[in-house]
């Protein structure tokens, strides 16, 4: 193939196979790589050495600026842009910023979990390489695949091409970019 | 972890030697704590502190029992699969309902023998602080349908007879099906829960309402009934974590635990304390907001004395809104602090002492002196809130500790039992 090339692609039959193939290439250094499966294969991600995602630290910030959004606006328009004294009560009090600050931090959360994530994991995607391999649909139904890259800095032809087939990968073949 | 498991646990009988020593331990630091708090009645000048301080130890007691009473009705009725593996020790945990209602047996013979002392509205004659009498006061005359003597009574009878039967039921269930695998106490469970979690809410609605908020029997809130749920669900939670803890650390629960259940019992954790602000926050919030003498008084009593100057209760009250809400709150926000086992135990010590400190601020305020405002916080009156939680605590540590040889470790032929082996987020 002379076009560019996206990686390497690896067929399995089973979970089992799929799990030890994957603890192989983690333990082999890789890191632009991925498994598709047709469902979620429990531990998977351990054995693929993965960490846990940074959505939530992306969700705190977004907490944050919600609560903080929600004080400073009751403050401002109360008790700076238009003072007006209802029911006896203080210009600004934390007890009635409450209410808003913690409905804005419950929504900015939201708005920072759903676009935290969706920034991490590119998605939507309207191409991606896998999609022209042609049995990669089985692997919306009973095969698995691994997927190499070639961008990993460890990359190299023939060295993964041996490591997948040593994992017991069957069909290896090369993906068009 | 490996499907192993099942096998490893059916074989695991918890050994009662160790546990009769503790067992036996609990016991006497029990005694020893109700003999202390007994002596305290006897010797102090003012009965009332250590009477009170009671009245707080067997709240504190008794509503982490509810909890649990509630979190197994609610683990049936949504046919929950995960928590199947910490279901058992709350079922022996239950024992103790008897003993509480025993423990309870001196405040109700009290409230005849001497009625107003611990409730002032049980006494007509009662001198309301600048409003003539308990008889004379139209808020109570409106209230007497549901606030007098016969209706406490039988209304406490029917908390503690609710609570030791719907335990039994569902201990009795759990526990056979050890032995013959029956599907049908599943289903006999499921039924329990149906009939159980509306008899629950509303015996600790009325629980709460009739001993601890009928002390200010003036007052209105409508949250009252939920702020103690939320309480004893926090308090349940808590514990059921510390004995995660223990029987991992004693080696019964290794093979049997896993992370996702120290998450999963670490979220509901949080969840709840949540649930407790919102609760808690939204009973300050429409009082203060609306502003109505017939609610803020007890707020009042709460923060400032007659002549205006601040009393202690408002910096409980500080150490409430952060204690038991931003502290934990803030910790259990990271995942570490829910699954690793030295992190999570002292958050839930902690949750514990400060729902602990919720029910002074809610009991003990109803002491005053001569001016009508609050005794202080800080008195003689901790030492018999802390004898009275060793002395009641004791003897429900030894109840439990008692039942705990007596069955399998966990459920081990409940139907979800594999799955709760093997859970995964």
């Amino acid at each position: 193939m002379a076009a560019p090339s996206y990686g390497l692609i690896a067929t399995f039959d089973t979970t089992p196979d799929l799990h030890h193939a994957a603890e192989k290439v983690r333990d082999a250094g890789y890191r632009n790589w991925d498994c598709i499966t047709p469902f979620p294969v429990h531990g998977l991600d351990k054995a693929m050495g993965l960490q846990r995602s940074i959505v939530p630290r992306i969700s705190l910030v977004g907490g944050i600026i919600g609560f903080c959004t929600g004080t400073s606006m009751i403050w401002w328009t109360g008790a700076v842009d238009y003072q007006l004294i209802v029911g006896g009560k203080p210009l600004f009090s934390p007890m009635f910023a409450f209410p808003v600050s913690y409905e804005l931090t419950i929504l900015f959360t939201a708005f920072a979990t759903i676009g935290g994530m969706l920034f991490l994991n590119g998605l939507p995607m309207h191409y991606h390489a896998v999609l022209k391999y042609e049995h990669i649909r089985r692997g919306m139904d009973d095969q698995f695949f691994i997927v190499i890259e070639t961008r990993d800095p460890r990359f190299n032809l023939a060295n993964t091409k041996a490591l997948l087939e040593k994992a017991g990968g069957k069909n290896i073949s090369e993906l068009e970019a | 972890m490996s499907s192993t498991h099942a096998a490893t646990a059916s074989s695991a009988l918890p050994s009662d030697t160790s546990t009769a020593a503790a067992a036996t331990k609990a016991l006497t630091v029990g005694l020893v704590g109700l003999a202390v708090t007994a002596l305290g009645v006897a010797v102090m000048p003012d009965r009332h502190g250590p009477v009170m301080s009671y009245l707080v130890g067997i709240t504190f007691c008794t509503s982490i029992l509810i909890g649990m009473l509630m979190l197994i009705l609610i683990h049936h009725i949504v046919d929950a699969s995960w928590s199947v593996v910490i279901r058992r020790q709350f079922e022996h945990a239950l024992t103790s309902f008897k003993w509480l209602f025993v423990l309870f047996l001196p405040l109700l013979v009290l409230a005849w023998v001497k009625p107003g002392f611990v409730w002032p509205w049980m006494d007509l004659a009662h001198e309301l602080h600048g409003h003539g009498t308990v008889g004379t006061d139209i808020l109570y005359q409106k209230k007497s349908g549901f606030l007098n003597l016969h209706m406490f009574t039988g209304m406490t009878l029917a908390f503690f007879a609710s609570w030791v039967w719907l335990s039994a039921r569902l201990r009795q269930a759990s526990f056979t099906q050890d032995s013959d695998g029956d599907v049908k106490w599943t289903f006999m469970n499921r039924k329990t829960a149906a009939i159980g979690l509306p008899i629950g809410a509303l015996t600790l609605s009325f629980a709460a309402i009739y001993w601890v908020k009928s002390l200010e029997y003036h007052w209105f809130s409508t949250m009252y009934g939920v702020w103690f749920f939320a309480n004893c669900i926090r308090g349940a939670l808590a514990v059921g974590v510390i004995i995660m803890i223990w029987l991992w650390d004693r080696g019964d629960f290794k093979g049997v635990l896993n992370t996702n259940h120290s998450y999963s019992i670490g979220m509901l954790a949080f969840a709840f304390t949540v649930f407790w602000a919102y609760i808690t926050f939204s009973q300050y919030f429409l009082i203060w907001n609306a502003n109505v003498p017939e609610e803020t008084f007890w707020y009042n009593l709460r923060e400032v004395n007659h002549d205006g100057s601040t009393n202690q209760w408002w910096y409980v009250g500080l150490v409430l809104l952060f204690g038991h809400f931003f502290v934990p709150f803030l910790y259990l926000l990271s995942y570490k602090h829910k699954v690793v086992h030295s992190k999570i135990k002292p958050i839930m010590w902690w949750i514990l002492a400060v729902i602990l400190v919720d029910m002074c601020y809610n009991i003990l305020p109803a002491l005053k002196d001569g001016h009508g405002d609050s005794l202080p916080f800080l008195s003689l009156n901790l030492l018999w809130v802390l004898t009275s939680v060793v002395g009641i605590g004791g003897v429900c540590v030894w109840s439990y500790l008692k039942s705990f040889p007596t069955t399998k470790l966990i459920p081990i032929r409940d139907p979800r039992i594999t799955e709760s082996l093997t859970y995964h987020e």
